[in-house]
């Protein structure tokens, strides 16, 4: 199989002004990442800056009403409120040992953002964030903090002002300053190495996972079910657990408001492989290949493109590929906040959501494990607007 | 005529080439058509005919809007091909290259895409986003249809890939002045200069620069460095997108820049 490839998506889409950045990434993936020295750093900032290992937590009354034993990993738990400190403070722990500057990225719900701002700053590095007009609006909570650490906010305006147009106009920045700064990629989504690297700083999520199920169950889990779009909290979650066929795994896209052209961002129902951000993924598209909008009211599922790992897992039916719409995702909200005393981040809802709307695949003996990927603190103003009204 | 023995012609003459880059579409099909038939009665020697794409990024913002535009008014792969027939039945002496994204070559089948470009017209495709490594369809297919696969550098371009793209290049190679996307700037720096030079140590294929160029002084300096022509594209949609409800207006003032552009083609020719 060609290098970066995930049966027929991955790859390496990108210009040729990039390549250069791109080998140079690989080779620090293969040499410095396994280096026992960057290992032992990258760990002690896992524990002691972003506090992990995060509970497995069993959660009686939510179980109550799926009927069957229901335990949440709490990456709620992880500094900055959601799995994204994982990755991170492992690209920028990379970005310094290549000997770079500056990180810059994008982000769209404030949390890939905010991590990767927490993530510069412990690693002496300046970071650059763009991020769409109207997610800045509409996590503006986030976008305080961000700026509060001292990141540089790039507002992106182009297009419908929202993540697909921010990864856009990150790569463009890239092209023009790949020599002392690292795209600190968000999900396992774009080029090779990136899809690969994201994906191995997130499997600690189901690695931890794996050995704490085990401790108090024995054995496996029934099913580990994990919302997303690029991918990466449910790969973290997933890849434990890929070569244990007995263990189902859900994968939850944004259904938005039904799925419909323009309404939603399922594009594992909607969409078909194409070739956008570096990568062949399964994206929302056109019959002529023009990319669709997204939308969805998560602004951290609003993209129209699934990583190319998360594509052939679903394509080749190892993991399931599912979907939550808007309205059930409040619901999850509303049932969560009076179950476990828990708001979840909407991204994180999709997985709540999914479970409660599917009880009748999860058996009474069943265990499954839902990723509990983010806090919502960033969403408060949107749910309370859903629960009480405007 | 083919491309390459073209642009062979011109080098032997010592006149360097000039190709300008156009979305078809924006703001209209009808103003591509007086804009394409404008670049080649002022001096344009090939046409660098771009089909819109929704994601375009390695074009700066001038092209985003010019692609957007595009597809607003319903541009499709489709009616770029037939608007390229069209035009390049009357302007036969013209080569026309496609510029288009990986995504819509790739949704519609390689064999397919080039197959259609082919037949209506142009002798080369230029696809920003796909490095050699990824390539191998469509140069393929493209030797196999007699299609032109541009290779592109840039100056961050190594010497170990910069001797693959050479040994795989046919009909030009596409050189990148600067670092970053499309778009019109005032400078260009010494390393386009030394990268034209490098490029040329290990090839004889033509050599076409672009990326920043919007004056006479910057198409001198790139020829005299040793490129057999010069690109620029930003530039012109820059002037008729400030005229957007009758571009047709700025056609003199491209016009005239197409000459300005192509004297300085010609002037400091090696």
């Amino acid at each position: 199989m060609k290098k970066g490839r995930y049966g027929r998506f991955g790859g390496q889409y990108v210009s040729e002004m990039l390549m250069p950045a791109l080998e140079e990434l690989e080779e620090a993936y293969e040499k410095i990442l396994p280096d026992p020295g960057f290992q032992k750093e990258y760990r002690r900032l896992l524990r002691d800056y972003a506090g992990r290992p995060t509970p497995l937590y069993h959660a009686e009354r939510l179980s109550r009403e799926v009927g069957c034993r229901v335990y949440l990993k709490r990456e709620d738990l992880v500094c900055g409120g959601s799995h994204k400190l994982n990755n991170t403070l492992g690209q920028a722990l990379l970005a310094k040992r290549m000997g770079k500057t500056r990180i810059i990225t994008e982000t769209a719900a404030g949390q890939h953002g905010l991590a990767t701002i927490m993530a510069a700053r412990v690693c002496d590095l300046e970071a650059e964030i763009f991020m769409g007009v109207k997610d800045i609006k509409r996590q503006a909570s986030n976008v305080m903090k961000m700026r509060l650490l001292g990141a540089k906010i790039t507002p992106v305006d182009i297009g419908s002002g929202v993540l697909k147009d921010a990864v856009s106009d990150t790569l463009r920045e890239w092209a023009s300053c790949s020599q002392d700064t690292l795209y600190l990629m968000g999900s396992t989504v774009g080029p090779h190495p990136f899809p690969a690297l994201v994906g191995a700083f997130q499997s600690v999520i189901g690695n931890e996972t794996r050995s704490q199920f085990h401790e108090r169950e024995g054995g496996l889990p029934d099913a580990v079910i994990a919302a997303g779009s690029g991918g990466s909290n449910a790969l973290g979650a997933f890849r434990a657990f890929l070569d244990e066929g007995d263990v189902r795994l859900y994968f939850v896209e944004g259904g938005g408001e039904s799925l419909g052209a323009e309404n939603s961002a399922a594009a594992f129902q909607l969409g078909s492989p194409g070739v956008i951000h570096g990568a062949v993924m399964q994206v929302l598209q056109d019959e002529n290949g023009q990319i669709m909008p997204s939308k969805t009211r998560s602004a951290g599922l609003n993209y129209p493109a699934r990583g190319p790992e998360i594509s052939h897992l679903c394509e080749v039916g190892r993991v399931k590929a599912c979907y939550a719409f808007d309205k059930d995702v409040f619901e999850a909200v509303k049932t969560m906040c009076r179950t476990e005393g828990l708001i979840p981040a909407l991204e994180t809802a999709h997985a709540v959501a999914y479970v409660m709307n599917h009880r009748e695949e999860f058996s009474g003996d069943d265990a499954i494990i839902i990723n509990y990927s983010g806090r919502g603190d960033k969403d408060v103003d949107a749910i309370m607007r859903y629960v009480y009204g405007s | 005529m083919d491309l390459e023995e073209m642009l062979l012609g011109l080098r032997r003459r010592r006149e360097g080439a000039f190709m300008p880059h156009v979305y078809y579409g924006d703001p209209d099909a009808s103003f591509s058509h007086r804009m394409i038939e404008t670049l080649t009665e002022s001096g344009a020697d090939l046409i660098e005919f771009g089909i819109p794409f929704s994601d375009p990024t390695a074009d700066g913002p001038t092209f985003q809007a010019a692609c957007e535009r595009a597809l607003r008014n319903g541009t499709t792969p489709s009616s770029c091909i037939r608007g390229m027939r069209e035009l390049s039945k009357r302007n036969l002496d013209t080569p026309f290259i496609v510029t288009t994204y990986y995504n819509i070559p790739y949704v519609a089948g390689v064999d397919v895409f080039l197959r259609d470009i082919k037949a209506a017209g142009a002798q080369g495709i230029i696809v920003p986003n796909l490095p050699f490594e990824e390539a191998g369809t469509l140069l393929e297919e493209g030797e196999r249809q007699g299609v032109h696969v541009i290779l592109l550098v840039a100056p961050t371009t190594t010497e170990e890939r910069l001797r693959k793209i050479a040994d795989m290049a046919s009909g030009f190679i596409y050189v990148m002045n600067v670092e970053g996307v499309t778009g019109a700037r005032d400078s260009l720096r010494d390393s386009t200069l030394r990268l034209v030079e490098r490029v040329r140590r290990h090839t004889d294929v033509p050599i076409l620069a672009g990326f920043g160029i919007s004056r006479r002084e910057q198409a001198e300096a790139v020829v005299s460095a040793g490129a057999d022509g010069v690109i620029a594209g930003s530039v012109f949609t820059k002037i008729y997108e400030a005229h957007l409800e009758d571009p047709t207006e700025a056609l003199p003032e491209i016009a005239d820049l197409v000459r300005e552009l192509k004297l300085g083609c010609i002037n400091k020719c090696k």
